[in-house]
């Protein structure tokens, strides 16, 4: 058993292509044991904004488990992503009440500014649009959710000028 | 323990599902997830019994359902049969061509209307995950459900050709509905999008398995096989040696 271990070990090793050695660290916080998984991927989600290929090989190894449990598991969760995501991801509000409001027209103006479609990201990988059912927030409707901080009673101004101020900071 | 099924007593063993019991006594309960040797899954619903206990009754999985001293089982209520049929539509509508699942429709009367079936979709798979599950216990672990919602479905990471993947079958060979593609010619077979070479029986010839599956036989068994022989070649084989040790008794 002890051979075959080392073999899977020894085959992954030469898929290890881009640079995360780093993620060793995030996964070495958790015991190996199964039912930290999920904690290990929301954490690996955080650092790198997505869950690399490379990083489900390592977390394969070190828990023990087969790769396609853990692809199985990132692909079920909403909040876990296989494709690169922005530095800001801009969920935007299209419940009952924001709809009413015009979060229609705000997806529009988003999707102008950015020139991207929900659930992409922009070229300079700074933003992200997503479209979500409700964030709870209905007084604030139209609303959305740029990483921790919403933003309400939204309009298409307020919204070019909210992308404009982010973008200035990252200038 | 004794149990009650449609009226009839059983005597069943501590830790055996309802489902078991009543294959052990060819009571006819339909399934579509259940494979003897597994554990049952519980994901098909078809299997849907009513359980009455003391005086309440409920309706449970019988693949899933441990049975219990005095329970009293009613496979066949019109209730079940409902039930039954509305799982059966919806399946008929999500695999509207399936040769299986069409014929189960037609044993259970289930009609579905022109306008909710689809007849341009092929789709085969009704995931019940039996596959992922045979995988698991007799492969390597290299499928599994993916995705979620409208978009789930079994396969491979990335839908590559998978590294574990031995090309055993035995997903193939266990799907109640026929749905994975298992295809063998001029000594290949492919499956998951990966191609292996088939090993021939060293006696006649046959294409029977591939490499990576013989492999992982010696591995599990830490053994290394000195023969490579097909299923009925083995069978002789050890049925003349069985001959020749008789014989060598008188």
């Amino acid at each position: 058993m002890d051979v075959l271990a080392n073999s899977r070990v020894m085959d992954m090793a030469i898929d290890i292509k881009g640079d995360y050695n780093d993620s060793m660290d995030i996964i070495e916080r958790y015991p190996r044991e199964k039912r930290y998984t999920l904690a290990i991927l929301q954490d690996i989600q955080r650092k790198y904004d997505f869950i690399p290929r490379e990083v489900m090989v390592l977390m394969s190894d070190y828990l023990g488990m087969p790769i396609s449990d853990i692809y199985s598991m990132a692909t079920f969760y909403k909040a876990l992503s296989l494709k690169p995501k922005g530095k800001y991801i801009i969920k935007l509000c299209n419940g009952t009440a924001c709809h009413i409001r015009g979060s229609e027209s705000i997806r529009e103006e988003l999707e102008t500014i950015l020139n991207i479609s929900p659930g992409e990201t922009t070229e300079d990988g700074l933003f992200s649009i997503e479209v979500v059912n409700c964030i709870g927030a209905c007084a604030l409707a139209p609303v959305m959710l740029i990483n921790e901080k919403y933003y309400g009673g939204l309009t298409e101004e307020k919204v070019k000028a909210i992308i404009d101020g982010i973008k200035e900071g990252h200038r | 323990m004794n149990v009650k099924i449609d009226g009839k007593y059983y005597s069943g063993n501590k830790g055996e599902t309802l489902l078991e019991l009543a294959r052990r006594n060819e009571i006819e309960i339909p399934s579509l997830c259940y494979k003897e040797g597994f554990e049952g899954l519980g994901r098909c619903r078809l299997c849907l019994v009513e359980v009455i206990e003391g005086n309440s009754t409920k309706t449970v999985s019988s693949c899933v359902y441990p049975i219990r001293d005095g329970i009293e089982v009613l496979t066949n209520t019109k209730n079940i049969v409902n039930m039954r049929k509305d799982i059966i539509f919806l399946l008929l509508l999500r695999t509207p061509n399936n040769g299986y699942i069409r014929k189960l429709a037609e044993e259970y009367g289930v009609k579905a209307p022109s306008r909710y079936l689809d007849m341009e979709r092929e789709e085969d798979c009704i995931l019940c995950g039996l596959c992922v599950k045979a995988c698991e216990k007799l492969g390597t672990n290299a499928i599994s459900l993916v995705n979620r919602g409208i978009t789930k479905k079994v396969s491979t990471p990335y839908d590559d050709a998978s590294k574990d993947c031995i090309g055993c079958g035995a997903c193939a060979e266990v799907c109640p509905t026929n749905a994975i593609s298992l295809v063998e010619q001029d000594g290949k077979r492919i499956i998951w999008n990966k191609t292996f070479d088939l090993i021939s029986c060293t006696r006649c010839g046959k294409c029977y398995s591939t490499e990576e599956v013989l492999h992982h036989i010696d591995e599990q068994l830490g053994v290394k096989t000195q023969e490579y022989l097909c299923e009925s070649c083995s069978r002789r084989l050890v049925g003349e040696k069985f001959k020749e040790a008789f014989q060598n008794l008188i």
